[in-house]
């Protein structure tokens, strides 16, 4: 395992960081935020076209770079870190994943030249309001006439009330399966929740005998579903890193130049061993974030145990950098008008995303054999 | 020396998994067995052990091999690791080889290191640190011990305290006042005094445990050649802070190696009094599991950075904190999951497993005071890598 990233992955990182530290300013990730659409076309396409970041884990037989979870990992810790509202965790690290993790190459060649280009946005709907666990799936799919049909109701779906298509999770007679679907279907009915995270949406969306096609083989498919679940904790993690990242490098460059009793707030000790933990819990998560990637790339037999790991891990260390970020930048940290608790938010609904982090430690539990 | 030294087995270019099976099966074959109760009898079966291992070149796994070390890479250097801590052979003796030797490699005389190193490593010469006072702890730049230049000799007068080690040791590396006590760090010399020397008194210091892991050493009238002294004369203040952070990162491991045994120890006895059932339980023991993963994967990636990048990233500053809270937690753990137990003392014939538990929840009381407490770690980590402002109440660094 090498968890030290290449000079090539570094230049990814840094031409991300730059391209977003250019295009998306704070004032800008608002504005798009608060619009009816909920992000920018024109910044999507771009991202696109100028640095092909959508297809950045496609094959290059559908239109994308080839690359991996390790370097989709790295642009999700960018966007963690800016808190772009874009569809791009819905599109790539959700859809985009599934739709490889099922191994059915026609539905990759219809659908993944798409995310590459960035001409359509797509998400997975699993959570039914009881938890993001495959278990827990209700929503049946009923195969009527040689054409699949679903019924039932999907939760806190990401993008779930704009994304062009949708990967739903039913039940079929056969076992779960993973169906696509138009967003705008007959039979499919979408609305948008108030979520507290405001940079990334959520949806609700109702299915009464919507068509849908199968995506997989003609079986049970759990095991593609667990995986495609386990490299979204993954992806979220990376996230996760950056976003606690972002909340670190805010209250020490804040903690440097706040004066008070005469001298710079981050000249106190107190001050100072809440950053030291906080590097310490940033670092630790981003050991467990890159493990994890690396291990979804090189090591699918570990990916179960070290998505666990990190869905706890990088989970907590994002809330608690966020709060912590807050604290330190005292009253200007509890307004509106700071950046502070937009990081607060993302990291509080991404901690209850996909599984708490004492989920995930059951979990990890059971799988080291505890 | 240097010659023999070179022409020794060389296992650099030997597959990882053979290097594996090799040293495995020279752990195995030359297992010293379990140790003896008597202390005297104990040393000697640690020391034959530790040269056996350096004659077989097997010693030193990080180590330039002109001081008689493997200079491993780091796959090796893990694999070494790992072998180790599963054999469950002893350890290095004293504190040497971690903290003295890369001091040594970076700041000794070509004389110091033919001298010093080799015999460090085989075991034959047990070091331990003396630099911790009764009036200087955290505020280490105020030690008083004192050393008088006269002639070719100094002559040093003062205390130490803290010690580990230092009952056994041959060598005691220090730190002594060479310029004049307003001087703070401007008037410290790095000297290596012999612990047989005229005037050196070891004491055992009783601690919480109720046994002795550490000492304090009086110094009086102590006559050490000036040629024992490392680096230049008041400057001995930058030496120390070298530690190869490939040593720190190797250690991570090492740490990571032996607390995998410990806590599947741990699992095992949460298991027998039936308590993994429990998810609270479960969820404190899934806890403690992350984090001895995530301090192996530190440890590595700190590792692969310094190889990549040549040096360690800011992962590496943040490792022996994470380590050392660690192995409080663990303890406190296993002592609550003991119960009423856990109320023991570890001579009563009741206590469990001897009262290891319990030991070791107050011997981990040490180690976030030890080696510059935490809190002192925190501001380290503040001021020199997240460039955090120096608190002007504080001496200048």
């Amino acid at each position: 395992m090498n968890l030290t990233l290449s000079e090539e992955q570094e230049e990814l990182r840094a031409s991300v960081r730059r391209f977003l530290a250019d295009k998306a300013p704070s004032e800008a990730v608002r504005r798009w935020a608060e619009s009816e659409k909920g992000y920018d076309t024109a910044l999507w396409q771009q991202m696109a076209g100028q640095l092909g970041l959508q297809g950045i884990a496609v094959p290059e037989e559908h239109g994308g770079a080839g690359f991996g979870p390790v370097e989709l990992g790295i642009v999700l810790e960018e966007l963690g870190r800016s808190l772009l509202p874009s569809p791009f965790f819905a599109t790539v690290a959700l859809a985009g994943q599934a739709l490889t993790a099922s191994r059915d190459l026609e539905a990759q060649a219809r659908w993944l030249p798409g995310i590459a280009e960035g001409s359509l946005t797509a998400t997975v709907a699993l959570s039914e309001g009881r938890g993001a666990s495959l278990d827990a799936v209700t929503t049946q799919a009923v195969l009527d006439d040689g054409g699949w049909r679903l019924t039932g109701t999907k939760m806190f779906v990401v993008d779930g009330d704009a994304a062009d298509l949708l990967l739903v999770v039913a039940r079929a007679d056969d076992g779960l399966g993973l169906f696509a679907m138009d967003g705008t279907a007959a039979g499919v009915t979408r609305t948008r929740l108030d979520a507290l995270d405001l940079t990334r949406r959520l949806g609700r969306i109702e299915l009464a005998d919507a068509p849908a096609t199968r995506v997989g083989p003609e079986l049970d498919a759990t095991e593609f579903l667990q995986k495609a679940l386990d490299l979204s904790v993954v992806a979220l993690a990376h996230e996760q890193v950056g976003g606690a990242s972002a909340c670190l490098d805010a209250a020490v460059e804040y903690a440097k130049i706040r004066v008070q009793f005469n001298r710079p707030i981050g000249s106190f000790q107190a001050i100072k061993h809440k950053c030291a933990d906080l590097l310490l819990e940033v670092e630790a998560a981003r050991s467990a974030a890159y493990s994890a990637a690396w291990n979804a790339a090189e090591d699918p037999a570990e990916l179960p145990i070290s998505a666990a790991l990190a869905g706890s891990y990088c989970a907590e260390a994002y809330t608690h950098a966020a709060k912590e970020n807050i604290q330190i930048h005292g009253g200007i940290g509890f307004t509106w008008e700071h950046d502070a608790h937009l990081y607060l938010k993302r990291a509080k609904s991404s901690e209850l995303l996909f599984g708490a982090p004492r989920q995930h430690r059951a979990r990890l539990a059971d799988l080291a054999g505890i | 020396m240097t010659d023999t030294l070179v022409s020794r087995p060389d296992l650099r270019g030997v597959p990882d998994e053979e290097f594996r099976t090799r040293f495995r099966s020279f752990l195995t074959d030359n297992h010293p067995g379990r140790p003896p109760k008597e202390p005297t009898e104990r040393l000697a079966w640690q020391k034959a052990w530790l040269s056996a291992l350096y004659d077989a070149s097997w010693a030193g796994p990080s180590w330039p091999r002109e001081h008689g070390g493997m200079d491993l890479d780091f796959g090796k250097q893990v694999i070494w690791q790992e072998e180790y801590a599963r054999a469950r052979v002893p350890g290095p003796l004293g504190t040497g080889l971690g903290i003295a030797a890369p001091t040594i490699i970076s700041y000794g005389t070509a004389e110091q290191k033919e001298r010093w190193l080799g015999p460090m490593l085989r075991g034959d010469v047990v070091w331990a640190q003396a630099y911790s006072e009764p009036g200087a702890g955290s505020d280490l730049p105020a030690l008083r011990t004192t050393a008088r230049r006269e002639g070719d000799d100094y002559v040093v007068n003062g205390q130490k305290v803290w010690n580990s080690s230092a009952d056994i040791a041959d060598v005691l590396f220090t730190l002594v006042r060479t310029g004049s006590q307003e001087s703070r760090q401007k008037g410290i010399s790095y000297l290596i005094i012999d612990a047989h020397a005229p005037g050196v008194t070891v004491r055992p210091l009783r601690d919480i445990t109720g046994g002795a892991h550490f000492t304090e050493i009086f110094f009086e009238d102590v006559r050490v050649p000036v040629a024992d002294r490392v680096g230049d004369e008041d400057d001995g203040w930058k030496l120390v802070r070298t530690s190869l952070g490939h040593e720190r990162a190797a250690g991570a491991m090492n740490q990571a190696a032996n607390y995998r045994r410990v806590l599947t120890e741990l699992v095992e006895l949460a298991r027998e009094r039936g308590l993994t059932a429990d998810p609270v339980v479960r969820d404190t023991l899934a806890d403690l599991e992350i984090r001895l993963r995530i301090m192996r994967l530190t440890g590595m990636r700190t590792i692969s950075d310094i190889q990549a990048k040549g040096e360690p990233g800011a992962a590496s500053s943040t490792s022996r904190l994470f380590i050392v809270q660690f192995e409080q937690d663990l303890h406190e753990i296993a002592v609550d999951l003991l119960g009423e137990y856990g109320a023991l003392g570890k001579k009563d014939p009741h206590a469990v497993q001897r009262g290891r538990w319990v030991w070791g929840f107050l011997r981990t009381r040490a180690s976030t005071i030890g080696a510059g407490t935490a809190e002192i770690q925190r501001n380290t980590i503040a001021e020199q890598v997240l460039k955090l402002p120096h608190d002007p109440a504080m001496p200048p660094r």
